[in-house]
C-alpha cells in the first residue's frame, strides 16, 4: 500500500511541475505590457512602471523568474496583489476556507444523495420510483446550476423568506449554494450508481450470495454497493473539477466570498499576481483531490494496488 | 424489498436535512440598530486618496471627512474647515480648522495633518487615485499654526474648493496611516461618525458607530453620533440577487446600478419600498468619438453619428427609470444648456444624407462604403463579466440601420485602458463623475492625450485656453459662460455623442428613513432611523 501510495504521488509532481509552468506563463502569453494593464487605472510616470516592473523581476529571464516564482511559492509567496496591495496568499486563504466549504457540502450533497437514489433506482428498475429518481437525475443533469440558483432565491428568499439570499459565513448561507452546486454531480452519480448497481446484481457473486441465503440488506450492502462504488469513486474525482468551476458561477449568484470570486475579479482587473495564485490554488486542490480519490480505490479495491 | 426503502429514506434524509435546516435558519428581520446595504462591487480599496473608483466614495462619506461639504444644492458648505479664504490671486487657499475636530484614533485634525494628507497624495512613491487630478498644480501646504493651513496652486484653481469638498481628498489620521500599512486599504481612520471595524474580502464592509463623535455635520438633522449602531455593506455582484434582498428584508438598502430596465418600475409598485433619485454630476454616458481615427475623423461622419443615434430611445430603454437624454458633455444637472439639447435631433435621413454627400454610398449587406472601402468603426466597451454591455449593443443596432458596421471591442478593464490611451478604437463609452465644470479639462485638454480621460483624441488650442480660463475664474456666471463656450464648441464639432444623464439611484425599504445624499449622489447614512 506505502508503495502504491508512494507512486502516485510521485506521478503527481511532473503534474504540478506543469501547472506552476502554465500559471506562470500566463503573464506572457497574454497580449500587452502586464505592468501597464496592472497601473492602467492610475496616473503613473515612467519611473513607476520601472520601479513595478523591477519589483515583479520582469527584466530576468524567464527561466529565472519562473525559479523565483516556484521557490517564493515554496515558502508561501506568491507575491502581492496588484489592485489590493495585499500579499496574494493572505488574500487568498481569507476566502479559501468558504470555497472548500461550499465545494465538501456540495459534494456530500451530491454522493449521498445520489448514491441513494441511484441504488433505489437499481433496487426497484423499471417502476415508477426508478423513473422518478432518473427523471429528477436528467432534470439536475439539465439544470445550470447558476439558473438553479437563481430560482432558489426566489421561492426561499423571496417567496418564502427561509434562507439568505447573499454572503457567506454560517449554515442558513451555505444550503442554497450547496444545493444549486451539488444537485447536477447528485444526478450524474445517480445515473452511474444506477448503472454499475444493475450490472453488479446481475454478476454471478451476487446470485451466489443470495444462494447462500444471505438477506437482502447483506447482498446489497456488502457485496453489490462495494463493487459498484468503484465507478462512482472515479466520478467524485472527475466532479471535484467540476464543482470548483461550479463555485466561480455560484459564488457571484449568492454573493459569496470564495476562490473562484476571487479569480473572477483578478481576471477582470487583470490582477496578475492574484490570478497566477488563485488559478494555482484551483489546480492544486484539483491535484490533491485526484490523488485522494486514487488512494480510496485502493482501499475500497485491493486490486488495483497490486497492479 | 428492505434496502431499497432503506436508500429511499436515505435520500429522503438528505431532502429533510437540508429542508429543516431551511426552516431553522429564518432569516433575522431587520433591527433598529443596523442597516444592511447591498451593492453592486467591491471597492478595490477604502483609502480615499488612493482609490480610482466611485465605489469607494459610496462607502467612506460615513467614515471620513473632508474640509468643506457639497450637498445636492451644489453650495459649499464648511466641514472640517469652519471657514476659507482665496488669496486675490486665486492661487492660495486658507483654510480656518475647526478645533474639536479629532481622527478616530483619538489624534487631532489639524493643519499639520491636512499637509500630511496632501503631500502624500502628490508623493511619486504613493499610488494616488483620483485625488492626484483634484490637486492639480499643486505648489504645497504650509502649516500657518495649529489650526490654519494654507494650499497653493501654481495657478489660479477656482475648482479646488469643489474638490476639498469630494470625497478624493477626504483626510485620513497620518498617525495611523502611517502605521498600518497596506491595511489602509480596508480600514482607513477618518474623523467621521463611523469606523471600519470589519473588512471581510468579497463579503462585506461592518461600519459600527463612533460614540465619541459630538459635531453636527453640514447636511444633519442632530449633533453627536449617528443614530444606527451598524451598517453593513453587503457586495451583491448579481442585480437579480441584490433586488430580491432588498425586497425581503434581507437588506434595506441596495445600489440601483447595473438594474435590468424592467426592475425599477417592478420595484416602483412594491408598498415597502421606496426609490431615492439623484443627479449624477459630472459627464454624462457619453461615447467620446476618437477624431484621430478614420472614420471619426471625419466631421461629416461625426455629425452623420449625432444625427443617428436615438438618445431617447437608449435611455427609455436600457436606463429606463436610472437616467434621462442627455444634451451635451456635461450632465444638465452641472450646466443646463437647453440649447443644445436641440443640436443634433434625432434624425436618421438627414444622417444618410450627410453620409451620402461625404460620399459614404449604400453598399452591398446595407453597409455604406467609399473607394470600395467599408465604412466600419470599433467601440470600446468594458466587460464587467457579463459580456457586452446593452447600451453598446443597442449602439450597434442603431449605427447599422445608418449602414455602418460597428464592432464592440468588449474587454476587461486594463486594456480597455490602454487602448484608450493609445487612441487605438474610434472611442470609449464612459462616465465621468466630476463635482465641477472642470471635468471637461480631465476629457478634452490636449494635455489628458495619452493619459485619463482625453479618449477623443481631442487637440484644439482655442479649448485648450478656454479650459485653462474655466479653472482660473472664480466669478460663477463668467465660469458657467465659460463652459457653455466650451461645450458648444464640443457639440458643433462632434467630439462626442452624450447618451444618458445619469441617476444615483437606490431602493430603500420604507421603513428607513433619513438617507441622504452628496453632490456626488453618493450616499450619508449618519441620519438614517430605521422604523418598523
Amino acid at each position: 500500500m506505502i508503495r502504491y501510495i508512494s507512486a502516485r504521488l510521485l506521478a503527481t509532481v511532473p503534474v504540478v511541475f506543469g501547472v506552476t509552468i502554465a500559471v506562470f506563463s500566463m503573464l506572457y502569453l497574454i497580449p500587452g505590457d502586464p505592468v501597464k494593464m496592472m497601473l492602467s487605472e492610475f496616473q503613473t510616470s515612467p519611473e513607476q512602471i520601472a520601479r513595478m516592473r523591477a519589483q515583479l523581476h520582469l527584466n530576468d529571464p524567464f527561466f529565472v523568474q519562473y525559479g523565483r516564482f516556484v521557490w517564493n511559492g515554496l515558502h508561501g509567496n506568491l507575491g502581492t496583489s496588484i489592485r489590493d496591495d495585499r500579499p496574494v496568499t493572505q488574500e487568498i486563504f481569507e476566502v479559501l476556507p468558504q470555497t472548500v466549504q461550499l465545494a465538501v457540502a456540495a459534494l456530500a450533497l451530491s454522493s449521498l444523495l445520489g448514491m441513494a437514489l441511484g441504488i433505489l433506482a437499481a433496487l426497484r428498475q423499471n417502476s415508477w420510483v426508478d423513473i422518478g429518481a432518473m427523471t429528477l437525475a436528467t432534470l439536475g443533469i439539465s439544470m445550470p446550476s447558476f439558473w438553479l440558483g437563481l430560482i432558489l432565491i426566489l421561492i426561499f428568499s423571496l417567496r418564502l423568506e427561509l434562507l439568505p439570499a447573499a454572503g457567506g459565513g454560517d449554515l442558513p448561507h451555505l444550503i442554497m449554494p450547496a444545493v444549486a452546486l451539488g444537485l447536477g454531480a447528485a444526478a450524474i452519480i445517480a445515473r452511474l450508481t444506477r448503472s454499475s448497481m444493475l450490472d453488479i446484481l446481475r454478476t454471478e457473486f451476487v446470485t451466489t450470495a443470495r444462494a447462500k441465503g444471505l438477506t437482502g440488506r447483506t447482498v446489497v450492502l456488502r457485496h453489490a454497493l462495494l463493487n459498484a462504488l468503484i465507478p462512482t469513486i472515479t466520478i467524485f474525482g472527475l466532479q471535484f473539477g467540476t464543482l470548483l468551476t461550479g463555485t466561480v458561477f455560484i459564488e457571484t449568484v449568492f454573493g459569496r466570498p470564495g476562490l473562484g470570486r476571487l479569480a473572477i475579479q483578478a481576471i477582470l482587473n487583470k490582477d496578475f499576481p492574484l490570478v497566477q495564485g488563485s488559478v494555482l490554488i484551483f489546480a492544486l486542490g484539483y491535484v490533491v483531490v485526484n490523488l485522494l480519490v486514487d488512494i480510496v480505490y485502493a482501499v475500497v479495491d485491493p486490486r488495483i494496488r497490486y497492479q | 424489498m428492505g434496502v431499497a426503502r432503506r436508500a429511499g429514506v436515505g435520500a429522503g434524509i438528505v431532502l429533510l436535512a437540508v429542508a429543516l435546516a431551511a426552516v431553522g435558519a429564518v432569516t433575522a428581520a431587520p433591527s433598529g440598530t443596523m442597516l444592511t446595504v447591498g451593492l453592486d462591487q467591491e471597492p478595490p480599496t477604502l483609502d480615499p486618496e488612493a482609490s480610482p473608483s466611485a465605489v469607494t466614495f459610496q462607502i467612506i462619506p460615513d467614515v471620513t471627512e473632508s474640509l468643506l461639504y457639497q450637498g445636492l444644492d451644489g453650495k459649499i458648505q464648511p466641514w472640517l474647515a469652519s471657514a476659507y479664504k482665496v488669496s486675490p490671486d486665486g492661487k492660495s487657499f486658507t483654510f480656518t480648522l475647526r478645533a474639536d475636530a479629532k481622527f478616530t484614533d483619538g489624534t487631532p485634525v489639524n493643519a499639520e495633518a491636512v499637509k500630511w494628507n496632501f503631500d502624500r497624495v502628490v508623493n511619486p512613491n504613493y499610488k494616488a487615485g483620483g485625488s492626484l487630478s483634484a490637486l492639480s498644480g499643486y505648489a504645497g501646504s504650509t502649516v500657518v499654526d495649529d489650526h490654519t493651513v494654507r494650499i497653493d496652486f501654481k495657478a489660479p484653481y477656482a475648482p479646488f474648493l469643489s474638490y476639498a469638498a469630494g470625497g478624493t481628498l477626504a483626510l485620513v489620521s497620518p498617525k495611523a496611516t502611517q502605521t498600518q500599512g497596506s491595511d489602509v486599504n480596508l480600514k482607513p481612520v477618518g474623523s467621521g461618525q463611523y469606523v471600519v471595524s470589519e473588512y471581510v474580502p468579497k463579503d462585506h464592509i461592518t461600519l459600527t458607530r463612533n460614540a465619541d463623535y459630538d459635531r453636527k455635520p453640514p447636511w444633519s438633522d442632530h449633533q453627536g453620533p449617528a443614530y444606527v449602531n451598524t451598517i453593513v455593506w453587503k457586495f451583491i455582484p448579481e442585480a437579480g440577487t441584490r433586488v430580491t434582498t432588498v425586497e425581503s428584508g434581507e437588506t434595506q438598502m441596495i445600489s440601483g446600478l447595473s438594474l435590468p430596465a424592467a426592475t425599477l418600475s417592478h420595484l416602483a409598485t412594491e408598498r415597502t419600498l421606496r426609490i431615492d433619485r439623484n443627479p449624477y454630476p459630472g459627464a454624462p454616458r457619453i461615447w467620446v468619438l476618437n477624431v484621430r481615427m478614420a472614420p471619426t475623423n471625419d466631421l461629416k461622419v461625426r455629425q452623420a453619428i449625432e444625427y443617428g443615434i436615438n438618445r431617447a430611445a437608449i435611455a427609455d430603454s436600457v436606463f429606463k427609470g436610472l437616467g434621462t437624454t442627455a444634451c451635451a458633455p456635461l450632465t444638465q444637472q452641472t450646466l443646463k444648456t437647453p440649447s443644445l439639447c436641440n443640436a443634433y435631433p434625432y434624425d436618421p435621413k438627414k444622417a444618410a444624407q450627410l453620409l451620402d454627400e461625404d460620399g459614404w454610398k449604400m453598399g452591398p449587406n446595407n453597409i455604406r462604403q467609399k473607394d470600395g472601402k467599408p465604412l466600419t468603426l470599433t467601440i470600446n466597451s468594458i466587460n464587467y463579466g457579463s459580456g457586452n454591455l446593452p447600451e453598446i449593443e443597442l449602439l450597434q443596432g442603431q449605427l447599422l440601420a445608418l449602414g455602418i458596421d460597428a464592432r464592440i471591442k468588449s474587454q476587461a478593464r486594463p486594456p480597455w485602458y490602454e487602448d484608450n490611451y493609445h487612441c487605438a478604437t474610434n472611442g470609449p463609452v464612459l462616465f465621468l463623475r466630476s463635482t465641477d465644470p472642470d471635468g471637461l479639462f480631465a476629457l478634452f485638454d490636449s494635455a489628458n492625450i495619452g493619459g485619463n480621460f482625453n479618449w477623443a483624441c481631442y487637440s484644439n488650442p482655442e479649448v485648450d485656453k478656454l479650459l485653462q480660463t474655466g479653472r482660473e475664474t472664480y466669478d460663477p456666471a463668467k465660469r458657467s459662460a465659460i463652459y457653455r463656450q466650451i461645450e458648444k464648441i464640443l457639440v458643433d464639432q462632434a467630439i462626442s455623442v452624450p447618451l444618458v444623464d445619469e441617476y444615483s439611484v437606490w431602493i430603500v425599504r420604507s421603513n428607513v428613513t433619513g438617507t441622504k445624499y452628496n453632490f456626488s449622489g453618493y450616499p450619508i447614512l449618519t441620519d438614517v432611523k430605521i422604523g418598523k
